[in-house]
């Protein structure tokens, strides 16, 4: 079994408003996955779907080859986008709740919150009301919730928002760790250079569809044959008028071809040659972002940009 | 259902409520304020046996003297028997009509606002032909004097009619009847003597079942909006499914609820019930029988009427994100709740009749008005059992129409929605729950 997630040609609307539409994906095992797009663009409700939150009107969701049950349940961590805690409770006895309700028993329970109490340095604050902690502590505690269960899946909604820088890099050497041991990650953000670190499978989606799917190293690949980084003595006019060009635009003195697609390299570079002195030039490796609004656009989506 | 987090649940909404301060303060604070309000009670209508100073302005001219004889006849029977509506003492004063009446009013008058005296009354013979009196007084809500007064003077008005007409002095003393009436209280067991304490009793407990209806339904609808606004509801769903915590949320306030009745009836047990007991034989009421049926109808009734508002409230918070945007629907309980308290004088008046039947069958009266006749009545089983069936089943699909209200509510954030919308939420389909495959070890 390598599938972690499977979705089938899910969809779901609320009222007239379409939020996700005929979605299939999965996430290997193992993956850190990024569900990517802009706000709006369905993620919070594929994830809430597949948390069995809300119900798919059509489609079928499997995790680790089952549809989701009480068992899978327990054995899925989520970090929702709206996160918050009970504000008057201890902090000891809300995080033994945040387990018994995922079936944790006491001893098991009491373990490994004593664990994850040096790890994030939280034990001075045990017996404080949530209420006195600070927003970065409570957002500790928040993801020891997520944890505390041991899961085999971590689902986090836009997991870093809010956080200061420390714990932005405390965090990602956890999701890194929990990585290394196996499990699967599923990391969903609009923010697209946080997933391009992380990454290594993505989905992006923008308007309650999908409009690419893939490894990120797969997708870099596919995107970069067409996307050259020249430096030229010439205007952008000239670039743009050479053949095979569709687009091109000026960077930091250089210039970021991109060819249309099916062009042949070697017949642009030549005919570059034969016209101005080419100081550099390479293959280059495109941004996530760039990969995103090209395939918006080809896949006839307007969207707004993303921040 | 997932028994095992729903217990969890309901476990978090129990500690966390008794672990209060607020919890123990009223728990404790409310049984000695009722105690004070009782005994203040018992001491103001202790206080009507006091002296009663009245004028009385006799225009007829031969109603003065019988009357103060038959006040004070009055006063020596019920000493003798003890009743328990023992009215004042009366110490009456004649004044001769003055020929300006209207001036010798306002004298009256005067003289009752100054306080020296209590109050007066004027006997005219042409009010008298009318069978009236006119009665001043400070207070005129004073029952059982006013009741004394009433009836001492129609006597006497009655005795003097039948002599006019030739009747002997004697015959006419003898003509008149006064009739006492015992109320006893029937019932499968037996009778009982019922001297009002027991009625007392369950009053005292249907008040208690109100205010606790609209208290913990208040709390299961701040909690409910609470985890909207602290933003921790999805974390929550994430391992409970909404109608486990909605479940578990009821369950657990129920449960506090339970908690400060035992509180309660400790309290009256081992404090209260001595001093209220000695105050109550004191005032001649008795002692009140509370019957452990009773008890065990209230606890039932309670229940069963907690469980049916308590959806109501989740179904009213799910959408809200504040008290406020909240409070004009929760009217609608509180209507329904105040309406049950509003009809009860009628069913105490006849607790086997038509309009006692009605209510104590609506879902939303049931609990209150069937505990009710319970209560003061012996109403059929059948009636009993209809009433339970009546309020599961609308318990049942209110928290049906709740749960689905709640699923989608809970999640929605920002623009305060609209009735219709709340409406259509509900018929979005509802999140499966297979079965586990395995059963979890």
């Amino acid at each position: 079994m390598d599938t972690a997630i499977s979705l089938t040609g899910v969809s779901k609307a609320f009222g007239k408003f379409r939020a996700v539409d005929n979605l299939t994906l999965s996430v290997p095992r193992g993956a850190m996955f990024g569900l990517l797009g802009p706000n709006g663009a369905g993620k919070t409700t594929t994830i809430r779907m597949i948390m069995n939150i809300t119900a798919p009107d059509s489609g079928d969701i499997q995790i680790l080859g089952h549809p989701m049950d009480r068992r899978t349940q327990n054995r899925i961590g989520y970090l929702p986008e709206e996160r918050g805690l009970y504000r008057k409770m201890k902090v000891i006895d809300h995080l033994y709740f945040l387990a018994a309700i995922k079936e944790v028993g006491r001893d098991e329970a009491r373990r490994r919150i004593d664990d994850w109490l040096d790890k994030m340095e939280l034990r001075p604050w045990l017996n404080k009301k949530v209420d006195e902690l600070s927003k970065g502590m409570q957002q500790k505690i928040q993801f020891i919730a997520t944890i505390v269960h041991d899961p085999d899946i971590l689902i986090l909604d836009e997991p870093f928002s809010g956080l200061d820088p420390i714990n932005v890099a405390l965090m990602r050497d956890f999701f890194v760790e929990f990585r290394q041991r196996g499990k699967t990650i599923v990391f969903c953000t609009h923010v697209l250079e946080q997933a391009e670190k992380l990454c290594d499978e993505i989905c992006l989606m923008a308007r309650s569809r999908k409009i690419l799917e893939g490894s990120m190293k797969e997708l870099k690949r596919r995107y970069s044959q067409d996307l050259l980084r020249i430096s030229v003595d010439a205007s952008l006019a000239d670039v743009q008028g050479l053949p095979g060009v569709a687009s091109a635009k000026a960077l930091n003195g250089t210039f970021v071809v991109g060819l249309t697609p099916g062009a042949d390299r070697r017949e642009f570079l030549r005919r570059a040659l034969e016209r101005y002195r080419i100081d550099a030039f390479s293959q280059k490796e495109p941004e996530l972002e760039e990969i995103y609004i090209d395939a918006v656009k080809s896949a006839g989506i307007e969207d707004r940009v993303i921040e | 259902m997932n028994w095992k987090k729903t217990f969890a649940v309901a476990r978090r909404e129990y500690v966390e409520r008794v672990r209060t301060r607020a919890f123990w303060i009223a728990t404790l604070l409310i049984p000695i304020l009722f105690l004070g309000y009782v005994a203040v009670q018992i001491s103001i209508s202790r206080k009507t046996g006091g002296e009663r100073q009245l004028v009385v302005v006799d225009l007829t001219g031969k109603l003065y003297q019988p009357l103060v004889q038959e006040l004070a006849e009055t006063e020596a029977k019920q000493k003798e028997k003890g009743s328990s509506s023992r009215g004042p003492h009366w110490s009456l004063t004649q004044q001769a009509p003055a020929a300006d009446l209207a001036a010798q009013k306002e004298a009256l008058r005067k003289e009752v606002l100054q306080k020296k005296i209590n109050g007066y009354l004027i006997l005219e013979p042409a009010k008298l032909d009318k069978d009236e009196v006119e009665y001043y007084s400070t207070t005129v809500s004073d029952y059982i004097a006013q009741s004394q007064l009433q009836s001492a003077i129609g006597r006497i008005w009655m005795r003097q009619k039948m002599t006019a007409r030739g009747l002997p002095a004697d015959l006419a003393r003898e003509l008149e009847t006064r009739i006492d009436l015992k109320a006893f209280k029937v019932t499968e067991k037996g009778t009982a003597e019922e001297k009002g304490a027991g009625i007392i009793a369950a009053l005292v407990l249907l008040i208690l079942m109100y205010s606790t209806f609209f208290m913990y339904g208040y709390q299961v609808m701040r909690g409910t909006i609470e985890e909207k606004s602290n933003r921790i509801v999805e974390i929550i769903v994430a391992s409970v499914r909404p109608t486990e915590l909605m479940v578990g949320k009821i369950l657990g306030i129920g449960l506090v609820g339970l908690t400060q009745y035992f509180v309660w009836s400790l309290v009256a047990a081992n404090l209260s019930l001595p001093a209220f007991a000695s105050l109550l034989s004191s005032s001649d009421m008795g002692m009140p029988r509370v019957p452990v049926s009773l008890l065990g109808y209230f606890m039932l009734f309670f229940l069963l009427g907690y469980f049916l508002y308590a959806s109501v409230y989740t179904m009213i918070a799910a959408p809200f994100n504040t008290d406020q945007e909240a409070q004009q629907l929760a009217m609608i309980p509180m209507v329904l709740i105040v309406g049950g308290i509003a009809v009860y004088p009628g069913v105490m008046n006849n607790p086997t009749g038509g309009m006692a039947l009605f209510f104590s069958l609506f879902p939303f009266t049931a609990s209150l008005i069937m505990f009710l006749r319970t209560a003061v009545s012996e109403p059929p089983v059948w009636q009993i059992l209809l009433c339970v069936a009546i309020l599961l089943g609308t318990t049942a699909a209110l928290a049906w129409f709740a749960g689905r209200i709640y699923r989608v509510g809970i999640l929605m954030y920002g623009k305060k929605p609209t009735i219709p919308e709340i409406i259509r939420w509900a018929r979005y389909s509802p999140g499966k729950v297979t079965q586990p495959a395995v059963k979890p070890s």
